[in-house]
């Protein structure tokens, strides 16, 4: 498939591109535990980078972070060359960084092409100025949306679902929903968290093929998982977390053979 | 038709009228946007005390029984347009409080609280609204004007308020089909997502509450120039609870459903117990039997029916026949880069189920 040799080419693990997203020094308390002590890295633009860690590790706290939903007690979160600290969450959607949920969230009254369509940030048509035109302000927006909606639902074999309620839908197709909704953005980069949880076999390898061609489209992702096969699969580079700390980064062979790596996670 | 019997309709007709402002109003808040406006009687109410004062002229008329700020006298339809504006007004600092950040239980019982100060302040301090007495004498629009009698003013007054719901109807229906009413839902559904993928939350909720709001201050105001009195008993939190109930009953989220909800839980259900014998229920009863009919409808719906008897409607898009022959031959769009002999990297049927 020449998806995976475009995923298998070194360009950008080399380090002389500029990193599309940068974290650095993050911190985040909850009362009196430290969630995130201590985590930087950085994802290279156009590639999958992984982020490994035991339960508790802060692993769904710095992605709650990065997509804003979180905010840190230090530390920086730099996108696409901007400081996005401080930034709520739509306003880092509008930059073209978007995240999904561990839990599914889709919207579970609209139909799932309505999923989709909700997606797409900046509409002209949610804008209040539709009190006075009415549908001259959105008809035309609305059939481009539409356009991209039902080419995501063909490429995801979710057509025939369109006019389901999400709130239907077995939780592999609620994953679909998901990824499918993060791209209605055209997004720079995505946050997956833990996009294959609950998801059967034969639809975790699907939603894994799914992603290494958003990858080689050059789609940025980031994704928390615990399947370790999986991250090694998919994943151009990982961060490993424990404690509330990045403590190593690199491909999942070199992290083999980091002693820490194995004491904190691979063997624990 | 008997003359008794035509006053009885014109005034259910716009007391329907009314309810159904009313379900639009708190439809668009509860049941598009998910915002629990306990305080709703309040924006009704603020409509209706606005429309009184501007029309009253100055509190020392009628030997000055009565007191209250503001007394003149403004021509129609300004008083029915200033009482939504004020209404709109005072969203905004209440949603400010009660809408920003705080979950839904504490958004209920925030606007809970705001309901019930408001009624006491305005029974208490006398000079406002004249207390718990209420304004009253408050003149029908237009009437000396038109010369008819009180029967044909009547009438008048159902199509003026036909009128109004027509007009309301047409922005309510602007705002709901369109991506703005999409948003909405989807921030009802989940709001973290949806601030997720760049909706304004904030934004999205203090639109559909002012919006709201407004429709719920010029039924109050059409209401006030029909009947002529407000007061504090008028606008007790629990009545709220009726239009809700109305809401639940019709169809969350369906604006004709919610119509049926008006017409049902405030008008056939509540006039219905005015016809049970006085040998049966003495008279005093009949009103604490009103409010456990509502409260038993609100039960039944939500335990057996939540979805209303007229279901939010579901909207479907037009397809391109292109789009369904790619699907049914398992294709790619052919503009995907990989051209149009593509065909998905595991093929997942539709039909997968959890496994």
């Amino acid at each position: 498939m020449t998806v995976s040799t475009l995923h298998d080419a070194p360009a950008a693990t080399t380090g002389a591109v500029v990193p599309l997203l940068s974290v650095r020094n993050l911190r985040r308390e909850f009362g009196g535990v430290v969630a995130v002590d201590d985590a930087s890295f950085d994802v290279l633009p156009g590639t999958i980078t992984s982020l490994i860690g035991p339960n508790g590790a802060g692993k769904s706290t710095a992605v709650g972070i990065i997509g804003g939903g979180i905010r840190p007690t230090k530390g920086t979160v730099q996108f696409a060359g901007e400081d996005l600290t401080g930034l709520p969450p739509y306003a880092r959607a509008e930059r073209g960084l978007i995240r999904t949920f561990q839990l599914s969230s889709q919207f579970s009254k609209l139909t799932v092409l309505e999923n989709l369509l909700a997606a797409a940030p900046h509409q002209r048509g949610e804008q209040f100025r539709v009190l006075v035109f009415g549908k001259r302000l959105w008809r035309e927006e609305q059939d481009r949306l539409l356009e991209r909606a039902y080419e995501l639902l063909v490429r995801f074999s979710m057509f025939e679902m369109r006019d389901e309620y999400a709130g239907n839908l077995s939780g592999g197709q609620k994953r679909l929903v998901e990824i499918m909704r993060a791209l209605m953005a055209n997004p720079k980069m995505v946050l997956l968290d833990e996009p294959m949880a609950g998801v059967n076999p034969t639809l975790a390898r699907a939603i894994e093929g799914y992603l290494l061609d958003l990858a080689a489209e050059g789609v940025t992702l980031l994704l928390v998982e615990h399947e370790l096969d999986v991250v090694e699969r998919l994943s151009d580079n990982v961060v490993v977390m424990a404690q509330g700390r990045t403590i190593a980064t690199g491909s999942m062979t070199e992290l083999r053979e980091n002693e820490e790596v194995v004491r904190a996670y691979l063997e624990g | 038709m008997s003359h008794a019997f035509q006053f009885y309709a014109t005034t259910l007709l716009v007391y329907l009228g009314v309810d159904v402002l009313s379900v639009w109003s708190l439809n668009l808040q509860y049941g598009m946007t998910g915002i629990y406006n306990f305080a709703w009687i309040l924006f009704q109410s603020i409509g209706a005390y606005t429309a009184a004062v501007l029309t009253l002229g100055p509190s020392t008329a009628n030997t000055g029984f009565q007191h209250f700020i503001l007394g003149t006298s403004i021509p129609f339809p300004l008083p029915l347009l200033i009482a939504g504006a004020v209404a709109g007004v005072f969203s905004i600092p209440i949603g400010f409080v009660a809408l920003r950040r705080l979950r839904a239980d504490y958004e209920a019982t925030v606007m809970l609280v705001i309901s019930v100060v408001a009624t006491l302040i305005v029974s208490n301090v006398q000079g406002m609204f004249n207390g718990t007495a209420g304004l009253s004498l408050i003149p029908e629009p237009l009437y000396t004007f038109l010369h008819v009698s009180t029967l044909s003013y009547s009438w008048l007054y159902v199509l003026f308020t036909a009128v109004v719901c027509g007009i309301v109807y047409i922005f309510v229906h602007r705002v709901t089909s369109s991506p703005l009413g999409r948003a909405m839902r989807a921030v009802r559904d989940n709001e973290a997502a949806a601030e997720s993928l760049g909706k304004h939350v904030t934004s999205v909720r203090m639109f559909a509450f002012i919006f709201g709001n407004v429709i719920a201050g010029m039924s109050g105001a059409l209401l006030v120039q029909f009947i002529g009195a407000w007061s504090p008993g008028a606008w007790f939190f629990v009545e709220t609870l009726i239009i809700l109930t109305a809401i639940i009953v019709g169809g969350t989220g369906n604006n004709g459903g919610v119509i049926l909800g008006a017409l049902l839980v405030p008008i056939v259900f509540n006039e219905a117990t005015r016809y049970i014998p006085t040998s049966f229920a003495p008279a005093a009863i009949v009103d604490s039997v009103q409010w456990c009919v509502i409260g038993g409808l609100a039960l039944a719906f939500l335990w057996f029916r939540p979805q209303g008897i007229l279901p939010e409607r579901r909207r479907r898009f037009p397809v391109p026949p292109e789009y369904a022959a790619m699907a049914a031959a398992g294709r790619y769009p052919p503009h995907d880069e990989r051209g149009a002999t593509g065909t998905p990297p595991v093929a997942v049927l539709a039909s997968e189920t959890e496994s």
